[in-house]
């Protein structure tokens, strides 16, 4: 059965605001009925990454009272940390081996990668058997589980990484490993604008009927220019025309079935989500509209999917434009999304 | 990300040195939500009443050390900024500032990234002056705070 866990990254704005420390974080997922705790590791410890023995045990002891396994832990690759010139590939593996000796220190199962290359995940493979420790670089939008370039290429914050998924199952059937894999994000299968982005953008003067047509055009296949054209020709102005074809622009199109093709190499998930609304007629029963978890949930049981599913909030961003007492509830937020996310496994893996 | 909340409401001061009030200082948190390696960390844009002080005349103080110059922390590889904790952002500016309310524009740079970019090798060479919202993170617009300069003088 796939199990449930949450990434603390979704308490982001209780840390900030310091209303939540690590203890009360991991106290409040226990208290959701599941036991996955997932981690940012430059979020959470201290001096990373060289954390005092007092904070490893004092974060080991946590856990251990609430009864709590430390899935997977975040990690990052800063290629200018050096400063005088552009970290090379061995340095960041070497940066990569730390990160998985601090990873087995904490007892985490898994490290998420974003950007960091084929090469340098080869060179730390034998230091992540060594720990038992799995790397896996996580498929966030704008990439896509089949080869994409054009799709990859089109945001300028991510380095460019069409063949992520090809250069990383390649990489684990010629070492025969299963010490590494991948994290897809639940944020590719996202087909429409938000609700939280929705609600900041018509704050901030979008007009709500051209998201709606942006929505709708989208749907029907129109991307970029040419979607901008229709809304133009639906007789939207043209600000609101850009706007709204802008706010559908950061997706991955996914198709749902391609998971089948990768199961045996998820080593977890991020359960991505930015807004639970409850569903009308269902008391108590809330649903994420902008991102399917249907249709995957079904292709991840189908191929045997039994690992966890991390909640990743992100919708909180979209109401700091507000004053503190408008700011988004991301205890509740989270709590509504273990709803669904337990009640989908309910429905395919007990089915 | 938490621009309205980046710099402490409260914690804008003359900073007085050798006797002589030498500029101002201000208590920032980290425009993200992770914390950065001392070493990417490029400095600010900030204006204060129109009056902008490049990264040339700021200071930065951290983890219990002396303010250090944005040279000095461009060296510190193994030195972490935590999520949790502020930094003090120390501005030369002989006179500081007057009594009363400022207007203060602010944006933070701080060059980490998701992995290797196209522009890794020219911020190696130039890296880039903050308030172009290179380095900004989730905080690409240079946020404007009405900040009341405290009645305490700090002491260098």
């Amino acid at each position: 059965m796939m199990k449930r866990g949450v990434s603390l990254y979704s308490y982001q704005q209780e840390q900030f605001f310091k209303r939540m420390d690590f203890r009360d974080m991991v106290k409040e997922v226990h208290n959701l009925g599941c036991d996955g705790i997932e981690i940012i590791d430059e979020s959470l410890i201290r001096q990373y990454p060289n954390p005092s023995e007092e904070f490893v045990s004092r974060f080991k002891d946590t856990l251990a009272e609430f009864g709590m396994r430390a899935v997977t832990m975040d990690v990052n690759m800063d290629p200018l940390l050096y400063r005088d010139h552009v970290m090379t590939h061995k340095e960041c593996a070497d940066r990569l081996i730390q990160d998985i000796k601090l990873g087995a220190r904490l007892g985490f199962q898994n490290l998420r990668l974003c950007g960091v290359p084929i090469d340098a995940m080869e060179l730390a493979l034998p230091a992540a058997e060594d720990y038992n420790v799995r790397i896996g670089k996580e498929i966030h939008v704008p990439f896509t589980i089949r080869p994409n370039p054009e799709q990859a290429d089109k945001h300028s914050f991510m380095p460019s990484q069409p063949y992520l998924c090809q250069e990383v199952i390649e990489l684990a059937e010629r070492k025969s490993t299963r010490h590494v894999g991948v994290i897809p994000d639940m944020g590719i299968f996202q087909h429409r604008i938000s609700g939280s982005r929705f609600a900041y953008l018509v704050r901030h003067g979008a007009n709500p009927g051209a998201l709606r047509a942006a929505d709708r055009l989208y749907a029907r296949g129109l991307r970029q220019d040419a979607l901008v054209s229709a809304l133009r020709e639906r007789g939207y102005p043209e600000q609101d025309a850009v706007t709204s074809a802008q706010a559908t622009a950061f997706r991955s199109d996914v198709d749902p079935r391609d998971l089948l093709e990768i199961v045996p190499y998820i080593l977890s998930i991020h359960g991505k989500f930015y807004e639970m609304t409850e569903i009308p007629g269902a008391e108590g029963q809330y649903e994420e509209l902008s991102i399917d978890y249907d249709a995957p949930f079904y292709y991840l049981h189908k191929g045997g999917y039994e690992g966890y599913i991390n909640s990743e909030y992100e919708g909180q961003r979209d109401a700091q434009d507000r004053d503190l007492e408008h700011l988004a509830d991301e205890v509740e937020q989270v709590r509504w999304h273990h709803e669904m996310v337990g009640r989908l496994i309910n429905t395919y893996w007990h089915a | 990300m938490f621009d309205k909340w980046l710099i402490r409401g409260d914690s804008l001061e003359n900073v007085e040195r050798d006797g002589t009030v030498a500029g101002f200082r201000f208590a920032c948190r980290i425009a993200d939500y992770r914390g950065c390696i001392l070493s990417l960390h490029n400095g600010y844009y900030i204006e204060v009443d129109g009056t902008v002080y490049p990264r040339e005349v700021q200071r930065f103080q951290v983890n219990g050390k002396p303010p250090r110059s944005f040279e000095e922390i461009k060296t510190c590889i193994s030195e972490h900024w935590d999520f949790d904790d502020e930094g003090i952002v120390y501005v030369e500016a002989p006179g500081g500032l007057g009594p009363g309310v400022h207007r203060v524009g602010f944006q933070q740079s701080i060059l980490s990234s998701y992995g290797y970019m196209p522009t890794d090798e020219e911020w190696i060479r130039n890296p880039p002056v903050p308030g172009q919202g290179a380095g900004a993170g989730k905080t690409e617009q240079i946020c404007y705070y009405e900040l009341e300069l405290q009645k305490e003088t700090a002491k260098l």
